[in-house]
């Protein structure tokens, strides 16, 4: 191969990158793209009258919720999905990426858009937390911001002890501010360590839950893992505000109240 | 990360089972694909849960056990062709198993499986024989799709 011959030698390449063949009633378009794991990610094409529909008949969301331990997306995930559709001129229905060919349009380039839209929606498995890129605290970081509530993390604080402690979050409300340690693990032995840990953090910080200005203890239990014991959330609520991550709703009404 | 030593207990774990009946049922967007979730309990207590899904439109169907620390470490996918990090394609019936050095993204063919797509009941057995997992319970059929999608 040769410089003059590169392009030639790659326009005559892309056509073996796909396949093309009837699927029920469907012709599918198998591309050379690829989901995280390595699953093929292929396009269907449907007439009707005279638009041809494009879309991936919801294969992408339903790969992506084969990887989830979560029942339902996030609303960044929402949002990214959002996005990328925005991005490539898509639509999103019923959880199918799909892009109308109509006559004036070439059907490739409706194929490679909704191709990599798929693509780029599969890369939500990187915001998994199984994969380790984003935590639960990150997931409540993207909440507060939602929500408007200015906070800080990983604030220092010394305990009457003398041992400095770091809760996750130091949250400000109009009507008060919180201290908010977020637990998480996927271990049932590491569980009850954690809230012991947590307990005597509140325990020795209680100097600041007095006073005027005195700051609300928040417990923020990550339920997304069936780790928890009853026992561990008593412990928990003799010092602290218990709320489970599964009801942000909750939480934000916790830090609004008085 | 998993160990491949601690991945091969939990597959080799003959005490894994499910509990009770498993319906099929529409997914969080009301898509035409229908899945279904359920809870693996044993004696060794590893967080771990089925998860199943199966397109009807195109005949595609996936059994996954999932470990809730680490996301799938097992799963079967019918009608989806697969491409290994040493750049093979496996074809689509393939099998995904976990190993520490690439995770879920490796996949061979699983001989034992030999049941279409079009059965997903006959699959799900198939899958359960492998896994090593057994299912106290039936598997309803999933319903028919209803309707084309886009009229």
């Amino acid at each position: 191969m040769n410089s003059a011959n590169i392009c030639q030698d790659f326009f005559g390449g892309l056509e073996s990158l796909f396949t093309c063949e009837q699927t029920g009633e469907y012709q599918r378009i198998r591309t050379p793209y690829l989901y995280p794991d390595g699953d093929i990610i292929d396009v269907f094409c449907k007439v009707q009258n005279d638009v041809v529909i494009v879309s991936d008949l919801g294969e992408t969301t339903r790969w992506l919720r084969m990887q989830t331990v979560s029942p339902r997306r996030t609303p960044k995930q929402k949002t990214l999905i959002q996005d990328t559709c925005q991005t490539h001129g898509v639509e999103f229905f019923k959880g199918i990426i799909l892009a109308r060919c109509r006559p004036e349009n070439q059907l490739s380039a409706v194929v490679f858009r909704v191709a990599q839209a798929a693509l780029r929606v599969s890369d939500l498995w990187f915001t998994f937390r199984t994969r380790s890129v984003e935590s639960v605290s990150d997931e409540v970081a993207d909440f507060l911001s939602e929500r408007h509530f200015p906070f800080e993390r990983g604030e220092k604080l010394a305990g009457r002890s003398g041992k400095v402690w770091t809760p996750d979050f130091h949250i400000r409300a109009v009507r008060r501010s919180s201290l908010v340690y977020v637990l998480s693990t996927g271990s049932k032995s590491a569980a009850r360590a954690i809230v012991n840990q947590i307990h005597t953090a509140w325990y020795d910080l209680n100097h600041l839950a007095a006073g005027p200005e005195a700051l609300q203890f928040i417990s923020l239990f990550d339920d997304n893992l069936d780790v928890w014991s009853e026992e561990d959330f008593r412990l928990a609520e003799q010092l602290s505000t218990v709320i489970r991550w599964s009801k942000p709703d909750e939480f934000a009404e916790t830090l609004m109240a008085a | 990360m998993l160990t491949d030593s601690e991945f091969e207990t939990i597959l080799n774990d003959t005490s894994k089972q499910v509990e009770g009946d498993i319906v099929w049922q529409e997914d969080e967007d009301h898509s035409p694909i229908l899945e279904f979730r359920i809870e693996v309990a044993s004696e060794t207590g590893w967080p771990l849960f089925v998860r199943g899904s199966y397109n009807a439109l195109i005949q595609t169907l996936s059994f996954g056990l999932i470990l809730k620390t680490a996301g799938r470490i097992y799963g079967l996918d019918l009608g989806k062709d697969h491409h290994n990090p040493q750049c093979n394609q496996v074809g689509e019936k393939h099998k995904h198993r976990w190993t520490e050095q690439f995770r879920d993204k490796e996949a061979y063919i699983p001989e034992d499986i030999d049941a279409p797509a079009s059965d997903p009941v006959t699959v799900w057995e198939q899958f359960c024989a492998e896994a090593n997992l057994k299912h106290r319970g039936k598997m309803a059929p999933p319903p028919p799709v209803q309707g084309d999608l886009f009229l």
